[in-house]
């Protein structure tokens, strides 16, 4: 699972990097002015049909989750793969009907038609035809698909390509409405599915309507953070709580940069920091007046200091160059010690990767800290999930109850009996029990250990890296630490469309391309100022704030 | 005029038109699959053209999206970095014709002087290969020699005489680009030029030094006029190809000197149209490309046949 999260959360970075989204369907936006849209989730619209939360208490994890604000808390953590596998699902789910799904995948596609998919039919009493596609070509894959309606009966479509993938101009068209099968007491029938914590149906909810199914759902969606080499840092006598203001930050790049000896302090961090300055996500209600990051000094500032931090030297100068790729390689090589990104990057393969290098290798995260050290530390809050799977809109509905009950089976909760079986296959065949852990056997790693059927559901994440408990220590620390920081944007789940010319003006290329040249030194902020007004002017700037003051603020308020 | 022209033949008598299909039909179905290819690959799909008129929505398909006439063009009129894709577009296309046109040739010139085959061979083979790399790994080789944490400023640096910031210099990049490109394709680009200097008569050279001729004599006398109607051929492609200056290569090197010196009309498509969702937009970028690029090869094969050669076809 390491890799297919370290992956996601790359490609998402990509995307954002691209301009396109900033946080997941956060603010998703829907080409064209054709076809009807599903508008917007309304607060009280969507609250009276999002399904009951039954949490699942079979399986108690090793470090509990810690609540923070309302719909955020911390992965609850496993040190060891639970010995005793619950059952929650008795009998078989499905009653024999024929399906085909289709997921993204970043690797090696298993074999058709392979023992691992004839085990699970078995289990799941359905023929359910895998068609995994390449994850890196998802994106335009799918739309060939949606322009011949023809899609297959159970899709995951990530939300962070929901402007790809034109989402909410599908849900209701080509994608089932889910909505009487699950809202409120509904899910009740479906035990697992009702495990899932609310706010991750919300991410697959569009115009007060319930359509996804959420996988890997989580209390602690955020962009990401700053990840410094603990084991580099410590050695010299730094820890992270005594970082605790840009300043702080800034004067690390000093003390750690030698470029004599290829090392640098930072590879870019301004992604996962710029909140830090009192910069809003992407929209803020100041006074009840709408604002975008554009126009706050607060962005001006966040992206100055980035800039002297290049300007001083203190950043690696492949980064500056662009080659993003090559981050977690500075990182591992310690020729970069401080980098932002997505806490997914933190996991057993990171670990394993990280210590193949230098054996001491250890990856830490800074606390959240406000850029002045002293305001309170705010983070904003993503929705629950960015992997959301749809059922095709041509299925009776005999058929969608037989789907739901096949995803209440892949829905299980971590270490479960079904779980296992979803995530490891079957035992002495395609896994061994080794220290209490399941250990994928060969034919394990290449049916199974590619990612199939959690991407059509899966329960809410668990923080889990077997044989490197102090992997899981550490980032269930890091996140209890942090959870008060953690705060919902606004316009928070709503799942916003918008037409195509605010959908272009919100992507904002030209800004976006100045920043990058501003963050690595090569222009001023006079420069980034000229472009955020030439964007307002004569950008759709302008359009884009009247559009979302008049079709989302006013008619259905900030979503907090 | 016809006279004139060496080593070109009278164009044959008009036939019967049944008489030249029966006679060359074999040719013609040999050369019927890559029509279809032409065919289905390339004329086929400038039916989307269209959406360059429209506010294309990929749901709606283009049959059913909005028409909105020339207001594309209008944006791009209006927008200064289209503007300025164009102008480096135009820059970087005049320098690489100044400094990399000529590589290729005078690297023919100088294998074909080689006499040892074997050697011959091996610099060939050595030219060619990084014809065969991506743009990715050929960067990634440039930044790991002389990007700031690279071989060549880690030297530098350790001996304290400062650094040389190539990689990242948007005032140089001009330069960068070029010598990039001479580096991975002016190898590929002398297979051309050498079959045309194994297609001239030896005989020419022997009679020339027999009456005295020196080296530069024959050059200039002999070869160069032997190559003469593959350059124009090429200088013509070049010409009508000037506003393509490549992607991938921009694409990869967009962030390291910033957009404003690594935006080409190719990258303005992408990131404008295409990235942004904004269809019709990026379409009508590519079509006035095309529609420019057309113009200039016209021209550039009426200057050739001015000149009284061949250009792209004989006239």
């Amino acid at each position: 699972m390491g890799m297919e999260l370290n992956r996601r959360n790359f490609l998402s970075a990509t995307i954002s990097a691209a301009g396109l989204v900033a946080m997941g369907p956060l603010l998703s936006a829907c080409g064209g002015g054709g076809p009807s849209r599903a508008g917007v989730n309304s607060g009280s619209g969507l609250n009276a049909v999002l399904p009951a939360y039954v949490p699942n208490t079979s399986i108690k994890p090793d470090i509990a989750s810690v609540a923070g604000g309302p719909d955020v808390m911390t992965d609850p953590g496993f040190l060891s793969y639970p010995a005793n596998r619950v059952a929650t699902v008795s009998g078989v789910p499905g009653k024999g009907g024929k399906y085909s799904a289709v997921t993204p995948l970043w690797g090696t596609i298993p074999p058709a038609d392979n023992a691992f998919y004839q085990a699970m039919n078995k289990a799941l009493g359905v023929q359910l035809e895998m068609k995994p596609a390449d994850g890196n070509n998802y994106n335009t894959i799918i739309p060939t698909m949606t322009a011949a309606k023809k899609l297959p009966d159970w899709i995951d479509l990530p939300a962070w390509w929901n402007s790809n993938f034109n989402t909410g101009g599908l849900v209701g068209n080509q994608l089932a409405d889910l909505t009487p099968y699950l809202s409120g007491d509904n899910i009740k029938k479906y035990p697992n599915l009702a495990a899932i914590p609310t706010a991750a149906w919300r991410a697959g909810a569009w115009g007060d309507k319930l359509y996804g199914i959420p996988a890997f759902s989580t209390g602690y969606k955020i962009a990401g953070c700053i990840f410094y080499r603990r084991d580099v840092l410590e050695a010299k006598g730094i820890t992270a709580d005594q970082v605790k203001s840009a300043d702080d930050l800034m004067n690390l790049g000093k003390e750690l940069t030698d470029a004599k000896a290829g090392v640098w302090a930072f590879d870019d961090v301004y992604r996962y920091f710029y909140t830090a300055f009192g910069a809003p996500l992407k929209w803020k209600v100041d006074n009840g007046k709408l604002v975008h990051l554009f126009e706050t000094q607060e962005f001006l500032d966040a992206a100055d200091w980035h800039r002297k931090l290049a300007v001083a030297g203190y950043i690696h100068p492949d980064a500056l160059a662009g080659d993003n790729a090559g981050g977690n390689t500075r990182f591992y090589a310690g020729k970069a010690l401080i980098g932002g990104g997505g806490t997914g990057a933190w996991n057993l393969a990171d670990h394993q990767s990280g210590q193949a290098a230098n054996p001491n290798y250890r990856r830490g995260a800074f606390n959240f800290f406000a850029a002045d050290g002293k305001s309170a530390p705010r983070v904003d809050v993503g929705s629950a999930t960015d992997i959301i799977s749809y059922f095709n809109a041509n299925l009776k509905k005999e058929q969608i109850e037989e789907l739901l009950a096949v995803a209440n089976y892949l829905a299980a909760p971590f270490g479960s009996a079904e779980y296992t079986m979803v995530n490891f296959g079957v035992e002495g065949t395609h896994f061994t029990v080794e220290n209490g852990a399941p250990k994928p056997t060969e034919a394990g790693q290449k049916e199974v250990q590619a990612q199939t059927y959690p991407f059509l559901a899966a329960p809410s994440a668990v923080i889990s890296n077997q044989s490197a408990p102090n992997v899981t220590k550490d980032m269930t620390a890091w996140q209890a630490a942090n959870v008060k920081a953690l705060s919902k944007p606004v316009f928070w789940g709503m799942n916003i469309s918008m037409p195509q010319a605010q959908a272009t003006a919100d992507a904002a290329q030209p800004v976006e391309d100045t920043l990058k040249d501003v963050i690595h030194g090569k222009k001023s902020i006079q420069d980034l100022k000229d472009a955020a007004t030439t964007w307002k002017s004569s950008g759709g700037g302008d359009r884009l704030i009247q559009w979302m003051n008049d079709n989302v603020l006013q008619k259905f308020g900030t979503g907090q | 005029m016809t006279t004139l022209r060496s080593g070109r033949a009278e164009r044959p008598a008009r036939l019967n038109w049944r008489i030249r299909l029966r006679r060359d039909r074999s040719l013609i179905l040999m050369t019927v699959p890559a029509v279809l290819l032409l065919v289905a690959f390339n004329y086929v799909p400038l039916f989307g053209l269209v959406t360059a008129f429209q506010e294309y929505d990929p749901l709606a398909g283009v049959l059913n999206s909005p028409w909105a006439g020339f207001y594309q063009f209008e944006r791009l009129m209006g927008d200064p970095l289209f503007w300025g894709a164009v102008r480096n577009t135009l820059y970087l296309s005049f320098v690489q014709l100044i400094l990399f046109f000529p590589v290729p040739i005078a690297l023919a010139l100088l294998l074909n002087s080689v006499l040892s085959l074997r050697i011959r061979n091996f610099i060939q083979s050595v030219v060619y290969l990084p014809h065969f790399f991506s743009w990715v790994l050929a960067i990634t080789i440039f930044q790991q020699m002389l990007g700031g944490a690279g071989a060549v400023n880690h030297f530098l640096r350790n001996n304290d005489i400062g650094t040389w910031d190539i990689m990242t210099d948007p005032d140089s990049f001009a330069l960068l680009v070029t010598s990039q490109v001479i580096w991975k394709e002016a190898g590929w680009g002398i297979i051309v030029f050498l079959a045309a200097l194994a297609a001239i008569n030896t005989d020419l050279y022997e009679a020339a030094a027999a009456d005295g001729a020196g080296r530069w004599r024959r050059l200039w006398h002999i070869t160069l006029p032997g190559l003469r109607s593959v350059i124009v051929l090429l200088l013509v492609l070049r010409l009508g190809n000037a506003l393509t200056v490549g992607f991938e290569q921009f694409l990869i090197q967009r962030v390291a000197v910033g957009h404003d010196a690594a935006e080409v009309l190719d990258t303005f498509s992408f990131y404008y149209g295409i990235a942004t969702n904004d269809y019709s937009y990026g379409a009508a970028a590519g079509l006035f490309k095309s529609v420019i690029s057309l113009l200039l090869i016209w021209g550039a094969n009426k200057l050739a046949h001015a000149f009284g050669e061949d250009g792209l076809y004989r006239k």
